[in-house]
């Protein structure tokens, strides 16, 4: 009974293992804590398996990149509580976009940085849902049920993030 | 002149997010602002370079190995602690769960006597075609290159239209066959999911509003405009199908009947 179990999670949930390593790669932003968190999340999702059952809407996928996603924010907390970069709040930040220019910010980094440099230097609200979206290939619904917040949410932190992208590579193309 | 919220509209627009009348109306408004347009082109050369940049990673072997390690301890675990739940709860467990057999074979049933054996055709033809090598025999995002080259495959030139600028690429075409004759297919695609489009000509008849159905996690979009019978399949989410058959019956009727 439990064997058939197994090979039923194995089939649903292992194909989205590269998925799983992907994001936890993006979020740790480091191969060791990615492994790690990857097989933490693999471990919970088996224990949770019997709650997913696959009904319509909800993919497999997504379902497992929110424990993945859950279980990467909660060792970065236990592991370095302070060791976030550029972190900054939502209230803090979305009184800030009318006048969004992140140009200060991005000067303040002399060198210039490429794209995956400017990634990792996001803080990991914005991140996760720039590799939800491009990289995952997830809907709105989808990555708001992921990150637990409301699309409305998902939406003006993608354009956030993509506002400072773009503002790291049209320096790449001046500088 | 953007303002924030505006951004995200847009952005929700390049995603392929946003409503099809909202589409229209953003579509309208690009054309004749150049600072709009110039932002959707900034975004579009941002996506270019992730893709070309920020790179998808591979789960490494022995991470995948060690995962399989890892559920295959934990699960006879999970299969002992199963066992002290309180002995009431097992009959009803049981109940539920020959429930469910009941309701889905009922559901087969039910299928199978209303004769859809065409819509098990259609999703079969589908999943083959998601085997490596087998999505088209024409790979191609140009319409102009697609539509001739069922000339003379078919006994109909079918309609192809691409939709890249509204996130739906056209990816190329090939012969399946479906429904006891030869049929077109059009391969679209979806960030990472696919699209199948089969069409041949109508039966005649009464053109129809699009039916749903689902079946092994896929969607099925059925109808028939007075020209073609149209099957539209994919994994992806029932509104962006949906958006997607719109966009479809809105090319078709503004080629105004194709023959």
């Amino acid at each position: 009974m439990e064997s058939s179990e197994l090979a039923r999670f194995e089939t649903v949930v292992l194909p989205h293992l590269d998925a799983a390593y992907t994001l936890a790669r993006y979020l740790t932003r480091n191969e060791h804590d990615a492994e790690d968190v990857v097989q933490d999340a693999c471990l919970r999702a088996l224990k949770y398996f019997e709650s997913f059952r696959g009904e319509e809407g909800t993919s497999a996928r997504a379902w497992l990149l929110a424990i993945v996603r859950n279980t990467a924010f909660s060792s970065r907390r236990r592991q370095r509580p302070d060791a976030v970069v550029l972190e900054f709040d939502e209230a803090q930040h979305s009184g800030a976009v009318a006048d969004e220019h992140p140009e200060a910010a991005l000067l303040r980094s002399a060198a210039k940085e490429s794209l995956g440099r400017a990634l990792d230097r996001l803080a990991p609200e914005f991140r996760e849902v720039i590799v939800l979206r491009e990289l995952e290939g997830l809907s709105y619904k989808e990555i708001s049920d992921v990150a637990g917040v409301p699309v409305g949410t998902v939406m003006s932190r993608l354009s956030r993030a993509r506002n400072r992208l773009q503002q790291v590579l049209r320096e790449e193309e001046e500088g | 002149m953007t303002h924030p919220s505006f951004e995200a509209q847009l952005d929700a627009y390049l995603d392929g997010e946003l409503a099809a009348v909202d589409a229209r109306e953003l579509e309208t408004h690009l054309a004749q602002c150049p600072e709009c347009a110039q932002f959707r082109d900034g975004r579009l050369k941002l996506r270019a370079a992730i893709t070309a940049h920020v790179p998808a990673f591979q789960a490494p072997t022995a991470l995948r190995d060690r995962v399989r390690e890892a559920l295959r301890a934990a699960a006879p675990a999970r299969a002992s602690r199963r066992l002290t739940v309180p002995r009431l709860w097992r009959p009803l467990a049981l109940a539920a769960s020959l429930a469910v057999v009941a309701v889905g074979s009922w559901r087969l049933a039910l299928q199978h006597a209303a004769g859809e054996t065409l819509t098990d055709d259609v999703l079969a033809s589908h999943i083959r075609s998601l085997m490596p090598g087998h999505l088209t025999d024409v790979p191609s995002s140009d319409q102009h290159t697609v539509k001739p080259w069922f000339n003379g495959k078919l006994d109909f030139s079918p309609p192809v239209y691409d939709f890249a600028g509204r996130g739906y690429p056209l990816l190329g075409g090939r012969l399946d066959y479906v429904d006891g004759r030869a049929v077109a297919a059009l391969a679209y695609g979806r960030r990472q999911h696919l699209i199948n489009v089969f069409l041949w000509p109508a039966a005649r008849g009464p053109a129809a509003a699009p039916t749903t159905r689902t079946g092994q996690g896929y969607h099925l979009l059925h109808w028939a405009t007075a020209d073609y019978t149209y099957w539209v399949v994919s994994d992806l989410g029932l509104p962006e199908l949906g958006d997607f058959a719109g966009l479809l019956r809105q090319a078709d009727s503004a080629a105004g009947a194709p023959k």
